[in-house]
């Protein structure tokens, strides 16, 4: 019975091949543009995310305990040999990195500003958060004899100081005494993150040592995991194995950034909801006008021995079908732009100002998640079964030869 | 006499907007034999339709019963009746009633389809019906490239294929021309002949009047003539 309600369903769709077409399309047209919304405003959370991860925060950062209420040169991580003979023993750690950071003055001949001196090893640096991709200009290098300095985007701006300028950099050192050292502008960074973009001052961690008088310690270690779901097991290893130190995840770090992906997925939900709204009365509308002018149609099958409920799974199955289909075409769509967004990105360089000002990337990777089209398929499914249960509720108040007698 | 279908003090009355009512039968009694050709005759509104729906199960009495092969259909349920009319009566209507978005093939098999027949018991009874009918070149056109002695054709077959033992003919003749409506007559006496169908026509035309072995007359509800002939 299943074999001959599908063929009738499918013959039904098939020879009124113009109504399938508009009612496909719809579904597919509204599906295709859910998911390329989805996968660019993802993306942006995402990317957001991920340069705070890469150029700060990692997946995990550890600090000295009081360190991040009060950022003082006597809070610092000074067991680090036994942090980092953990680290490279964890199998879900991709990478991490040491930072020593201190509060100080840039100035140049005109201008001078609070910063943050953030003392890094670029090689390390490198190879954890591939921060040389963050380059807007110069070069990734502190240059010979480590006398350069690289420096945020908007920090330049602000400083009006170029490629090979000189700035001076004051700090109070670990025994409080004023120290400064003159260094020349290498690089300018645009990691999309606007703590570092406004503020940070990056120098060779042998530099800062020099400049702050810390032999030893570090004020951050920021490590990175191969999977970001294994986040929350390490944060507990590490925390029972060293209950004096601050760990912290990402979002904790970053809880704005955390705030904006739940605030994104709200948008996407309530978007999602819209579209399938909007698809659903679609669906609706032309199922409810296709099975009033089929009621002869389904009076004769009820007339030659049809029951009711097999009526019903054919208008079931039919309306399944073309959900199915429609879904299978703007999953196909969506999936191929998003895609391509994801190799080529949607460049929005245009209005590249106002994404700086957002601290965004004008150049949005477009992500594709699974979930995307599950959801869809599921809801799509949902649409067209209740689309079809009015129509289906006129057709069972008619009697077969009431039904037979419609024009 | 082996009384195939007995139908005991049926009433019809519709009330189309419950003030006004039509009474459309009254008090019909009527014993057909197993294997007939009955012909209800009668003016336009005489109930021939009506009678032919409650006979089928399409419609309901006010009252009275009707006992189809020692089975009374009265007070049955739709799903109940729906399985009767799947596998004991078929129907010819006099607009053919075919199922559009299906193939002349599709439309012959769909009955025994429901009873649950394999695909290759259905080619086989199609095949043979359809050459019986004439139409077997036209298993895979669609009723709206048919003509209508076609139509009216395919949906005999479609009413034979499924082997009922009681075939109602609503006016089937009424949309054809004379000489296909002869021919669709003379096919129908075969199939009543050969596969031994009990087969009841309503019509006013003179042509199917002539060939019926019982010949019943209503008028304005009532039976006026009862008349065996074969």
């Amino acid at each position: 019975m299943f074999r001959l309600t599908c063929r009738v369903a499918w013959a039904s769709l098939v020879r009124r091949r113009t109504r399938s077409i508009v009612v496909v399309m719809m579904i597919a047209v509204s599906l295709w543009g859910l998911f390329t919304m989805e996968g660019i405003y993802g993306g942006m959370t995402e990317q957001m995310i991920n340069s705070a991860i890469r150029s700060d925060s990692g997946h995990i950062s550890i600090f000295a305990e009081g360190y991040r209420l009060d950022p003082d040169l006597s809070r610092q991580v000074n067991n680090v040999a036994k942090i980092e003979s953990q680290l490279v023993h964890a199998p879900h750690v991709s990478s991490y990195v040491k930072r020593l950071k201190q509060d100080g003055l840039v100035a140049t001949a005109h201008y001078s500003r609070g910063v943050s001196i953030i003392g890094v090893n670029l090689l390390a640096e490198e190879k954890h958060g591939k921060l040389q991709g963050y380059i807007f200009k110069g070069e990734f290098s502190f240059g010979r004899k480590d006398r350069g300095a690289i420096i945020g985007f908007k920090l330049a701006r602000k400083l009006h100081v170029r490629i090979g300028s000189k700035i001076i950099l004051s700090a109070q050192d670990s025994h409080g005494e004023v120290s400064s050292v003159s260094l020349r502008v290498t690089g300018v960074l645009k990691t999309y993150n606007m703590a570092l973009d406004e503020n940070a001052v990056f120098l060779a961690e042998k530099k800062a040592r020099e400049l702050l008088a810390v032999e030893e310690g570090v004020s951050q270690l920021a490590i990175i995991l191969h999977n970001d779901s294994q986040v929350a097991e390490l944060q507990q290893k590490l925390r029972s194995l060293f209950p004096s130190l601050e760990i912290l995840r990402w979002d904790e770090l970053y809880p704005a950034l955390l705030q904006s992906r739940v605030m994104m997925d709200g948008f996407n939900l309530i978007a999602s909801l819209l579209v399938f709204c909007v698809a659903a009365l679609g669906i609706f509308g032309v199922m409810l006008v296709s099975v009033l002018e089929r009621l002869r149609e389904f009076g004769i099958m009820l007339a030659i021995g049809t029951r009711f409920s097999q009526i019903r799974n054919i208008v079931f199955v039919e309306s399944f079908f073309l959900g199915f289909i429609g879904c299978g075409f703007g999953s196909l769509f969506g999936a191929g732009t998003l895609y391509f967004f994801k190799v080529k990105g949607l460049d929005l360089s245009l209005f590249s100002d106002a994404f700086d000002e957002f601290g965004m990337d004008a150049v949005i990777y477009a992500i594709i998640r699974p979930s995307y089209f599950i959801t869809a398929f599921v809801a799509v499914s949902f649409a067209t079964f209740l689309s079809v249960l009015i129509p289906l509720r006129v057709l069972k108040k008619s009697k077969p030869i009431e039904a037979i007698n419609q024009v | 006499m082996n009384t195939f279908l007995t139908i005991k003090h049926i009433g019809k009355t519709f009330q189309p907007d419950k003030e006004v009512e039509v009474v459309a039968l009254r008090d019909i009694n009527l014993d057909i034999e197993r294997g007939a050709f009955v012909v209800l005759s009668g003016p336009s509104g005489s109930g021939k339709t009506t009678l032919l729906n409650i006979i089928g199960g399409l419609d309901d009495a006010t009252a009275g019963e009707v006992i189809l092969d020692g089975k009374l259909l009265t007070g049955l349920s739709e799903v109940e009746l729906s399985g009767i009319r799947r596998d004991h009566i078929g129907f010819v209507f006099q607009a053919y009633n075919l199922i559009p978005v299906l193939t002349v093939k599709e439309n012959i098999e769909y009955i025994m389809k429901l009873q649950g027949r394999s695909q290759q018991e259905c080619d086989v009874r199609c095949l043979e019906v359809t050459q019986k009918l004439d139409i077997d070149m036209l298993l895979g056109k669609l009723p709206n490239q048919l003509s209508g002695g076609q139509q009216q054709r395919v949906a005999v077959a479609r009413a034979v294929a499924a082997t009922p033992k009681l075939i109602l003919a609503d006016e089937p003749t009424a949309n054809l021309d004379s000489k296909t409506a002869e021919s669709l007559m003379n096919l129908m006496q075969r199939l009543n002949e050969e596969e031994g169908v009990t087969i009841i026509f309503s019509s006013h035309d003179p042509l199917v009047i002539a060939k019926a072995k019982h010949s019943i007359i209503l008028k304005d509800g009532k039976v006026i003539a009862d008349e065996r002939t074969g």
